[in-house]
Order: structure tokens, then C-alpha cells, then sequence
């Protein structure tokens, strides 16, 4: 009973609290400026997700989670330009496209361990950088780049979604769904399989556990939430620009997702406010936004001194302590 | 006692003359004299600062133009609340922008706006709020694409093809490799208007282009001189130019080619920073009168700059280009009632009903219209960089091009032809 899919744990129970507030309270209260800031941080809470439950469930570092957003939201531009299927067909579509991209990526890596799976997957995001930055994202051009000369045709977004405030409703509602498609995985085969593997991966394989396809499929989740974070990028701007996906964001992101804590719900959140939130704020008070390099350094040192379970495990913990009970009083 | 009071007396109503020629030489709004007081009119303005450059002169010289209509008078006693923010060259920061400038500030225009990237991402957004951009230092094509985005600046097409033709035409051009940033709506589209120029012509050309994010000028140097050509343009902002001209430089290539370039390396700054090596040497399309021509209005806006720009603001044709935006803008202004000046809708009807503004920094008159493009600029000069300057070598010229046909008959529906 205990390990039943639907059962609402206290940290499942705040992160649902979380979502609902974020759905219904953000976009009501946020202004314009906001509105769109927090569109892209949902986005990126999404891909921090998937890069953030690889590590945490498998121990395996992926450098290339940016990047694989740039798959997903160079699909998402490509079928909009060549079909006229709805937004949630080309963003299902992307997901898809960009998991499986996700699995071939795995393939290769996984005799790779530790640092050398991290320099692998680097290599990726730097080739994936190199893709886009000399083909660029379709504009509504022909062929199979789908790259025009000249000014950017209209991209659809979603039909239920065509104001900003329902937009962002429709990321953060999506996000949500992501975070649930992660828990679900840890709470039946998959997630034991990776338990077992994360502690020794030749006592998974004498257990019975198919370790290849395990780590494969954990690559391809990081891949869907990658895939469809970059198509709801994409669907936000209207555009994409090699810019937002070059590798040292991948970097970036997987810092932050350890800086906030990857065991957690709220840690993917905490990487997408450090990553999105804080530069916004450092301009809207006047500071210049690099400073945030600076705060993430900072953020980082803590984490791997004092913090292993990020900033998320340290409220987590504090939370526990502050509702758990001295022994010996009633 | 007498002698030094008297004397004291004279020096003081020299200063004072002094003072009177300057205050006089500047021209802003009503050139009142008297500081606006009034309730504020919210303007905005977008610019550019990142890799691989910073494109913020035309918003400074917004900036000084508004500094300057506030201290005489502003709009009918209002004064102009100029807010600009940064696009960083990111899509995600450029629609912050705007929707901090035109849904949550209520902008009722946005005026000196330069930038590589955000007229790509916020054209729909304008074009939804009904909010007009009096753009200056546009880069993309979207820029003069959209229903509601006009600028002063030209833009690298017809810039490029300006420098272009006056090399096929002056130089003996055959052959050009055009070194551009590989953006579909810049680089590429400006460069292969060229290539299609000089096919037509029956010349040949081709580009090299450099990735944004990590431009090696001496890479796209290299794929030019192996291209075959006779001519390299430098379809780049400033900064880049002068890397390509130092990179040619060391390989001592000066001699071995034409080299032109669009507005950006018309630059006051630029002359010195390349140095002597390129003493006549390097052709360069000016979209805006370079200052040796000297008008009445080239010469208001080095005082406007000088005044009440800062120091180190530049002084080039983007430069040039948001004090034209804003000062007409500012002339439409003064034209409304005072009362309709918070309403966008009306400021989006007055800044579309201006035909036929002049100005002798402009070749032709500007003018905006109800059309879903708009390039009121499209004629410039030809400067050749010279030791310390630039020499005047074309003056006033319109560009042929099949691009420029829909502008020419809006402009003869206008009566402007």
C-alpha cells in the first residue's frame, strides 16, 4: 500500500499546493514584465527536471540538458511550419522526437560513468551548439532546415492558451505534469530498478534489473521534459535564436539544479528562479545581471560544502525538524 | 577698483553672450527655455547591449533629444518620461521588454529603438497593443516588414547594396564577398540582396558569415579572400568591422582589394581606431548626411549631443538616427491636443499620419503611413575614411532595387514624389 501510485506524501502534498497557488495566484498578480519572466522559468523548471532526476536517481551527470531543449524546440518551429497540426500535436511530437534523440545520446554514454558520462554529454551540447548556430532554427523556409532569408513567419501557439496569463498557466500546468510523469517512474519499476543501480549496478544486474535499458529510458525522460520545455519556449517567443542554447547553459542549468537541490520537487524550482528569476530581479532593481554569475558561484560553494541536498534538502529538513516532535513529549 | 569691476562686468557679459549662443544653437520642441513641469508622457525605447556588440547609441541620442524638449518646454508643458531597457541580444529578454514597456509602463510609444532581435520577437506584440516603435537603428528585416515598426535608419539592405553599387559602379567591383552575422534577417538576408544585385549586373558574390555568439573574423577574413573576390564588404557592426580591417591588416591585404561597408563604420570614433594603413582605403554607405555636410540639423545634433548626451555617447549614424526618430515624434506630439497625448491610440494615429517631415541629415522626407511595411530611408552617401575623418565621395544617391518598388509608390500615393 505503501508504494501505491496515487499515495500523497507531505513533500507530494506541498509540491501539488505549489503548482495550484502558481496556477491560479501568478498569473493573476503578476505584472506583464513578470508574466513573461516566469513563463520562461516554468520552462526551464521543466528541463531542470529531467537533468535534476538523472542525477538524483542515477548518479548520472548530464551536460547537454539545454541543448536537448534546442531539439525540442527546433521541432516544434519545423511542424509548425510544415503542417498545420495544433500546438499540443507539434509540442507531443517535439517531446517525442527529442526523447528518442535523448536515447541515441544515451546509447554510447552509458559504459561511460561520472566524469567521463559529464564530458560526453558536454560534447553533445557543444555539437548541438555548433548545429544550430550554423543552420539556425526554422523560420517558415522550405527544405529540411526550414530556414528562410528574411523575416519570421507566425508560429501557432496553443489554442487554449492565446493570452499571456493563460499561457502561463498552460506552462506551469504542464510543468506539473512533468514533475508528476518523474514521480510516477520513481514510484513503480523504473524507479526501483534505478534505486538498485544507483547503488551498484552489478548488484542490479545480478538482481535481474536490464541496466541498459533503464539508463536509457532515464535519458529519454530528461529528453521528453528537454523536448517539450524547448517547444513551449519556442511557443512563448514565437522564435528561437542559437543564443538561448549554447553549452555552457547546460552547465549552467545542471549547477543550478544541484545548487537547488535535485532529490526535490522544489529544487528544479530553485534552479529556475536562480537561473531566470534573479536576473530579472538584479535588473529590475538596477544591478547589472552578471552579478547572478556571481550569486551562483557563491550558491554552488554552499551547496557542496554544507548543503549536499541543495537549498531544497535544507528547507526540507527544516520543515521535518520543525513539525517532527522532541522525544519523550506527548 | 573701478577698472577691475568694469572689467569684471565684461568678462561676465562675454559669458553671457557665450552662453546665449549656445543655448541658442541648441533647437528642442518649442525651445522655450523653461524646464517642463506637467504630468509626464511615458515613452520607451529598446537597444541592444551584449555579445558580440552594443547597440545603444541611438536610444542615448533619444535620451539627449528628451533631456533637451524637457528643458525647453517639453510637449506643451509635459515632459517626456524616456524609460529604456536592454535586450541583452536574447529573444527571452526582448519580449521582457517590451512587456515591461508596453503593458506595464503604458508607453504610448517607443522611440530610438535599436536592436538585432527584438523587432523579430515583438512585431506581433506591437502590432496587438497598437503601439507604434519610431525605430533608429534597426538591423533585421522584420524591422521594416512589420505594420508597426518605422525607423529612420535604413537598415543593412539597402546599406549594402548603397556600398555595392558604388564599388560595381566606381571601383570596378566584379566579384564581393560580403562578411555577415549568419542571422536569416540579417546577414543573410542584406548579404544575398547584394549577391543578387551583382548577378543581375552580371558580377558574381558570395558570403561568409560569422556565428553571433563567437565571431573569428579571421575565419570569415580567410573565406572571403578564398571566395575570389575582388571586394569585401563589411556587413558588421562597428566593433567587428574594425576587427576584420586590423585582421587584414596584419596580412598586409589592404592593396589587394576594395573594401567597403555599410552605416556602422560610419562612426566618428572609427577613422582614428583603424589608423592610418587605411588612409582612403575603405568605402563606407552613410544612411544618414555624414557630418561634413553640415545642415542646420546635423549641426543641432552634435549640440543636442554635446549638451545633453554624455561624453562618450558615439556620434554615428544610429546616433543620428534616434534624434531624428525623436524629434519627430516629438514634432507630431506638439501637434496633438495635449489632452489626447496618454492615449496610444491617438499617438499610434498622429505617429502614422506624419508625411513628408524634413530633414537635412535625410536624404528624402520621412513618413509613416497605415502600410505593413515601412522604409521612409532608403538613399544615403558614400564617405571614404580618411586620416582623422570621412570625405564626402557620393552624395545623395537612391539605390536601384526591385525591394524599394512598393516604398516608392506609397511615397508617390503621399505626394512626397
Amino acid at each position: 500500500m505503501d508504494r501505491s501510485l496515487f499515495r500523497i506524501t507531505p513533500s507530494g502534498a506541498s509540491g501539488l499546493i505549489f503548482a495550484a497557488l502558481a496556477f491560479t495566484v501568478l498569473p493573476a498578480i503578476a505584472g506583464s514584465y513578470w508574466m513573461s519572466v516566469l513563463t520562461s522559468a516554468a520552462c526551464f523548471t521543466m528541463a531542470a527536471s529531467g537533468v535534476a532526476f538523472m542525477y538524483a536517481r542515477l548518479g548520472m551527470v548530464s551536460l547537454t540538458q539545454v541543448g536537448l531543449m534546442g531539439i525540442g524546440g527546433w521541432v516544434a518551429l519545423r511542424l509548425n511550419y510544415l503542417f498545420d497540426f495544433p500546438f499540443e500535436v507539434n509540442l507531443i511530437l517535439a517531446a517525442l522526437a527529442t526523447m528518442v534523440f535523448g536515447w541515441i545520446l544515451a546509447l554510447p554514454a552509458l559504459r561511460m560513468r561520472g566524469l567521463y558520462l559529464a564530458l560526453v554529454t558536454l560534447m553533445a551540447a557543444g555539437g548541438l551548439e555548433i548545429l544550430f548556430s550554423t543552420f539556425q532554427f526554422p523560420n517558415g523556409g522550405v527544405g529540411f532546415w526550414g530556414v528562410k532569408i528574411g523575416s519570421t513567419d507566425p508560429f501557432r501557439g496553443p489554442m487554449l492558451a492565446q493570452t499571456p496569463e493563460a499561457f502561463l498557466r498552460y506552462v506551469i500546468g504542464m510543468t506539473t505534469l512533468g514533475f508528476l510523469l518523474i514521480e510516477a517512474h520513481r514510484r513503480t519499476a523504473p524507479g526501483r530498478a534505478w534505486a538498485l543501480i544507483r547503488k551498484s549496478e552489478a548488484a542490479a544486474m545480478a538482481a535481474g534489473v536490464n541496466v541498459t535499458l533503464y539508463k536509457t529510458w532515464a535519458f529519454g525522460i530528461a529528453g521528453l521534459l528537454a523536448g517539450a520545455s524547448g517547444a513551449l519556449l519556442a511557443a512563448s517567443l514565437g522564435l528561437l535564436d542559437d543564443g538561448t542554447f549554447r553549452s555552457p547553459e547546460s552547465i549552467l542549468l545542471f549547477a543550478l539544479a544541484v545548487v537547488g537541490g535535485s532529490r526535490y520537487w522544489l529544487g528544479p524550482v530553485i534552479a529556475a528562479f536562480l537561473y531566470r528569476i534573479l536576473p530579472a530581479l538584479l535588473n529590475t532593481w538596477g544591478v547589472n545581471a552578471d552579478l547572478a554569475y556571481v550569486i551562483f558561484g557563491i550558491g554552488l560553494l554552499h551547496a557542496l560544502i554544507t548543503a549536499p541536498n541543495g537549498i531544497a534538502g535544507q528547507i526540507f529538513e527544516a520543515a521535518q525538524a520543525l513539525t517532527t516532535k522532541p522525544r519523550g513529549q506527548k | 577698483m573701478n577698472l577691475k569691476k568694469g572689467l569684471m562686468a565684461l568678462i561676465a557679459m562675454g559669458v553671457m553672450a557665450i552662453a546665449g549662443q549656445a543655448s541658442a544653437a541648441v533647437t528642442c520642441g518649442d525651445t522655450t527655455g523653461q524646464a517642463a513641469t506637467g504630468a509626464p508622457i511615458v515613452i520607451g525605447g529598446i537597444y541592444a547591449d551584449g555579445a558580440p556588440g552594443d547597440w545603444s547609441s541611438s536610444t542615448d541620442a533619444a535620451a539627449a533629444y528628451f533631456a533637451c524638449v524637457n528643458a525647453n518646454g517639453g510637449i506643451n508643458g509635459r515632459p517626456i518620461d524616456y524609460r529604456v531597457e536592454n535586450d541583452q541580444w536574447a529573444p527571452e529578454a526582448a519580449a521582457q521588454a517590451a512587456a515591461k514597456l508596453v503593458n506595464d509602463d503604458k508607453a504610448v510609444a517607443l522611440v530610438g529603438n535599436g536592436s538585432f532581435i527584438e523587432m523579430a520577437v515583438n512585431a506581433k506584440t506591437y502590432k496587438d497593443a497598437g503601439i507604434m516603435v519610431m525605430a533608429s537603428a534597426c538591423a533585421i528585416s522584420e524591422c521594416f516588414e512589420s505594420s508597426n515598426i518605422v525607423s529612420t535608419n535604413e537598415g543593412p539592405l539597402p546599406s549594402d547594396l548603397g556600398a555595392a553599387l558604388y564599388a560595381q559602379e566606381n571601383l570596378g567591383a566584379k566579384n564581393i564577398a560580403c562578411i555577415g552575422l549568419n542571422i536569416p534577417d540579417n546577414g543573410v538576408w542584406s548579404c544575398q540582396a547584394v549577391i543578387d544585385m551583382m548577378t543581375k549586373r552580371g558580377g558574381t558574390g558570395s558570403m561568409a558569415l560569422l556565428n553571433p555568439g563567437a565571431p573569428d573574423v579571421n575565419s570569415a577574413l580567410l573565406e572571403a579572400v578564398a571566395s575570389g573576390a575582388d571586394t569585401i564588404l563589411m556587413n558588421l557592426p562597428a566593433g567587428l568591422a574594425i576587427a576584420v580591417l586590423k585582421a587584414a591588416q596584419e596580412q598586409n591585404l589592404r592593396d589587394s582589394y576594395n573594401w567597403i561597408a555599410p552605416t556602422p563604420l560610419y562612426d566618428l570614433s572609427v577613422p582614428a581606431a583603424i589608423g592610418d594603413y587605411w588612409d582612403g582605403k575603405v568605402y563606407v554607405q552613410a544612411e544618414l548626411a555624414p557630418v561634413s555636410v553640415n545642415g542646420p540639423d546635423a549641426q543641432n545634433w552634435l549640440a543636442v549631443m554635446d549638451a545633453y548626451g554624455k561624453k562618450d555617447d558615439p556620434r554615428d549614424t544610429f546616433s543620428q538616427g534616434g534624434y531624428l526618430s525623436a524629434q519627430f515624434f516629438t514634432k507630431a506630439a506638439l501637434a496633438m491636443d495635449p489632452k489626447d497625448l496618454d492615449d496610444r491610440a491617438k499617438v499610434t494615429a498622429a505617429i502614422k499620419g506624419i508625411s513628408g517631415y524634413k530633414s537635412d541629415l535625410m536624404c528624402g522626407p520621412y513618413y509613416v503611413g497605415d502600410a505593413d511595411f515601412h522604409m521612409p530611408n532608403h538613399a544615403g552617401y558614400i564617405v571614404k575614411i580618411t586620416k582623422g575623418g570621412f570625405e564626402v565621395v557620393q552624395t545623395c544617391t537612391e539605390y536601384d532595387s526591385d525591394y524599394f518598388a512598393r516604398h516608392i509608390e506609397v511615397e508617390k500615393k503621399l505626394g512626397l514624389r
